[in-house]
C-alpha cells in the first residue's frame, strides 16, 4: 500500500525534487568556487579568521533553500490534491482515510529530508576540505535553524493548502509565517543552539498536523 | 492524535503571538528610558551628572558650558587647549597631552559578553619578533586534550609546535583541556601579550609565544576564584593586562608583569545580569555599575581607593507607563532575543502583578459568547476556554484560528 501510494506521490513531487536537489548542487558548487577563490586571494589564516572573529559566513545563500525547497514541495505535492478536490478521491478508497494521508505525507517528508540533508552531508565533506572541525561544527549548528525550518515550512504548508476554507488558509498562514521566521532569525554564528532542541521537538510534532486539516476537508468544511 | 494536532496548533498559535504582539506593542508604545550619565571631575573631586543637556553636581548645582569643560580638563582638554584655559598642572602634576592619552582608557562590560557564542580557534600571535608590526599567524590553536596548532593554509596539525606547547603547558601543572581562552585575537593592537587561559580545575595561566618559544606562566589566584569571564585589553598605561570576573567574589584586574590581582571596590556584581564601564583618567578611574533600572558610581585614585560614590535608580520598564499598561494588557510575552544574551532561547517574561487577569477575564467571556453563539456544547469546549483563560489574548486568538469543529459533526467510523 505505501509503495503505491509513494509512487503516486513521487511523479507528482520528482519535478520539484529533482530542481531542489539541483539547485542546493549548484549552491554547493557556488560555495565551495567562492571559498577556494577567497582563500587564493586574501589566504587561508584571513578568510579563517572573517570567520572566527568577524561573523563572516561563507555558506549565506544557503539560508532559504530549506525554505524554498520544503514549500516547493509542498506546493507540488498537495496542490494539484485541493484542485477539484481530488484527495476526496484518495478518501473514498476503501483505506483509512488518516493512514492513507498519513502515508503520502510520511513520504513527502521523508524525500524532503534526504534533499535536506543530502545537501548537508555534501556541505560538510567540502567544508572538511578547507577547514577544521570548529568552524563546521559551528557552520553546522548556524545552518541547523534553516534545514529544521524547512522541514517546518513543508508540515506547515501542506496543513495551510488542504484546509479547505480560504478564511482559514489566511489565518494558518499567519500563524506558520510568525512561526517560520523564529528559525529564519538572523544571529551570529552558533547563536541557535540552546533553542535548537525545543524547535527540533516542535517541528517534528508539527508532522502530524495535516491530519487536522485533512479531517476539515473530508468532514466537508466550506 | 487530530485533536492533539489541533491543540500542538493552538500552542504554536499561542507561541507566535505571544512573540509577534508584545514586539509590535513595545515598537509603537516604547519610550526613551532615562539614563543619566556621570563622569568624575578631578577639579572638584566630585560626581558631575549629565541628563540630556543638563550638567550639574549631584547636590543639584547647575553648570554651564564653559564650567563643565573647565571642570573635566582630562575630557576636554583640546577645547582648553584651543581656547586657552588649559591649566598647566593640577594636584601637582604637570598636565601634558601624552600623559593625559596614555593614562585614558575606556573599558565596557555586558552580560552578552558571557552568554554568546565562543570561538574556539585562537592565532597565537609572535609577541617579541623585533619589529613594530604585528603579523598574522599561518596557524590556529585550540587546547582540548592537548594544545593543537592547525595550519590554515593545509588545515593539517602541526605537530612540532603543538607537542612544543603542550610539554611547556604540562611542565607548568596545565590540566587540560582549556576553560577560558582570552587574548585579543587582533594585528591591531600596539603589543601582543598572548592569552590568559584557565584550565578544567579553574587554575589561571597565561600563554604567549616568545621567539618561537612558549612561554607559560602559573597565576596565584585566591581559593574558590570562580572565573566566569575574562577580556583582555591593550590599554596605553599598560597597568593591568585583563579584566577578571569572577561568579560571587567580584572584578579583578590583573596588573603587568607581576600578576598581582587588583580587586576593583565593587560589591555584589553579578555578571549574569549587571554591566560595567570603567573609564580611567590621569588621577582617578570611575566606575558604572549598571543594573536594569539603576546605577552605582565608584571613583578610585590611582592606588584603587575609593574616593567618591554616586548612584540613582529610575523606573523600570513595568513602572513606567508604557510598561504598566502592557503588563494590565498581557499575562506574558516570549523573546527569542534578550538584552543579556547573544544566544537565541525562548525568554519567557511574565508580566508582574495580576492586572492582566481582567484582560483574561475579557478574553474568556468572548471565548465563551463564541461558543454560545455557534452553538457548540460548552462542555468539549472547556479546554479550549481554560487555554483563553491562562493565556489571554494569545490563546484567544489561537483557538479562534484553528477552529475546535470536531463536537458538530460526528466522523463516520471506517475501519
Amino acid at each position: 500500500m505505501f509503495k503505491s501510494i509513494a509512487y503516486k506521490e513521487w511523479i507528482k513531487i520528482r519535478l520539484v525534487v529533482w530542481v531542489a536537489l539541483g539547485l542546493g548542487l549548484m549552491a554547493l558548487i557556488n560555495i565551495f568556487l567562492k571559498v577556494r577563490h577567497d582563500i587564493l586571494f586574501v589566504d587561508a589564516a584571513n578568510y579563517w579568521y572573517s570567520f572566527l572573529f568577524r561573523g563572516f559566513t561563507y555558506f549565506g545563500i544557503l539560508k532559504f533553500f530549506p525554505f524554498v525547497a520544503g514549500l516547493a514541495i509542498a506546493i507540488a505535492q498537495y496542490f494539484p490534491e485541493t484542485v477539484n478536490k481530488r484527495i476526496k478521491l484518495t478518501f473514498h478508497l476503501p483505506v483509512s482515510e488518516n493512514g492513507v494521508l498519513i502515508s503520502m505525507h510520511l513520504f513527502g517528508a521523508l524525500v524532503l529530508i534526504g534533499v535536506l540533508l543530502t545537501i548537508l552531508g555534501l556541505f560538510t565533506a567540502g567544508s572538511a576540505i578547507f577547514f577544521p572541525g570548529e568552524i563546521i561544527r559551528a557552520s553546522l549548528l548556524t545552518m541547523m535553524p534553516w534545514f529544521l525550518g524547512g522541514l517546518a515550512t513543508y508540515f506547515l504548508v501542506a496543513l495551510i493548502l488542504l484546509e479547505p476554507m480560504w478564511i482559514f488558509r489566511g489565518l494558518y498562514t499567519a500563524v506558520a509565517a510568525g512561526f517560520i521566521t523564529i528559525f529564519l532569525a538572523s544571529a551570529p554564528i552558533g547563536s541557535f543552539r540552546p533553542v535548537l532542541l525545543p524547535l527540533g521537538l516542535i517541528t517534528l510534532l508539527l508532522a502530524g498536523v495535516v491530519l487536522f486539516s485533512g479531517y476539515r476537508f473530508r468532514k466537508g468544511e466550506m | 492524535m487530530i485533536k492533539f494536532s489541533r491543540y500542538l496548533l493552538v500552542a504554536v498559535g499561542i507561541l507566535v503571538a505571544s512573540i509577534v504582539i508584545p514586539s509590535l506593542y513595545w515598537t509603537i508604545f516604547e519610550k526613551v528610558p532615562r539614563s543619566p550619565n556621570t563622569f568624575f571631575s578631578c577639579v572638584t573631586d566630585d560626581f558631575v551628572v549629565v541628563e540630556g543637556s543638563s550638567r550639574k553636581s549631584p547636590e543639584g548645582k547647575e553648570y554651564t558650558n564653559e564650567e563643565y569643560e573647565k571642570i573635566l580638563p582630562l575630557m576636554f582638554y583640546r577645547q582648553l587647549i584651543a581656547d586657552g584655559t588649559m591649566p598647566d598642572s593640577l594636584k601637582g602634576v604637570k598636565l601634558e597631552m601624552p600623559a593625559i592619552s596614555r593614562a585614558s582608557s575606556f573599558y565596557r562590560y555586558t552580560p552578552k559578553k558571557i552568554d554568546t557564542p565562543v570561538p574556539s580557534l585562537w592565532p597565537m600571535f609572535e609577541s617579541q619578533s623585533g619589529k613594530v608590526n604585528l603579523v598574522m599567524p599561518e596557524d590556529y590553536f585550540r587546547i582540548g586534550k592537548r594544545m593543537e596548532f592547525i595550519v590554515a593554509r593545509t588545515n593539517r596539525i602541526n605537530e612540532e609546535k603543538s607537542v612544543l606547547f603542550t610539554d611547556a603547558m604540562t611542565a607548568e601543572g596545565f590540566a587540560f583541556p582549556a576553560g577560558i581562552v582570552a587574548g585579543l585575537p587582533t594585528t591591531r593592537k600596539s603589543c601582543d601579550e598572548g592569552y590568559f587561559v584557565t584550565d578544567s580545575n579553574g587554575s589561571l595561566f597565561h600563554i604567549k609565544m616568545v621567539k618561537g618559544q612558549p612561554y607559560v606562566a602559573r597565576i596565584e589566584t585566591p581559593e574558590d576564584f570562580d572565573i566566569v569571564y575574562i577580556e583582555a585589553v591593550d590599554i596605553r598605561s599598560k597597568e593591568f593586562y585583563c579584566y577578571i570576573f569572577t561568579a560571587n567574589q567580584g572584578i579583578y584586574l590583573l596588573m603587568d608583569e607581576v600578576y598581582d590581582l587588583q580587586r576593583l571596590p565593587v560589591d555584589g556584581f553579578n555578571p549574569a545580569i549587571h554591566s560595567m564601564r570603567v573609564s580611567a583618567d590621569l588621577f582617578n578611574k570611575s566606575i558604572h555599575v549598571y543594573g536594569e533600572n539603576w546605577y552605582e558610581a565608584i571613583a578610585v585614585d590611582d592606588r584603587y581607593e575609593v574616593v567618591g560614590t554616586h548612584g540613582d535608580r529610575w523606573e523600570n520598564l513595568y513602572e513606567r507607563s508604557e510598561g504598566k499598561m502592557f503588563a494590565s494588557i498581557f499575562p506574558f510575552e516570549i523573546r527569542t532575543k534578550d538584552d543579556n544574551s547573544a544566544h537565541v532561547r525562548f525568554y519567557f517574561l511574565p508580566s508582574p502583578g495580576y492586572r492582566w487577569v481582567i484582560v483574561n477575564l475579557v478574553a474568556l467571556a468572548i471565548a465563551f459568547l463564541m461558543i454560545r453563539k455557534r452553538g457548540w456544547p460548552v462542555r468539549s469546549n472547556i479546554p479550549d476556554l481554560v487555554i483563553t483563560g491562562l493565556t489571554g489574548i494569545y490563546g484567544l486568538i489561537a483557538t479562534q484560528f484553528f477552529p475546535n469543529k470536531f463536537n458538530k459533526f460526528k466522523p463516520p467510523v471506517k475501519k
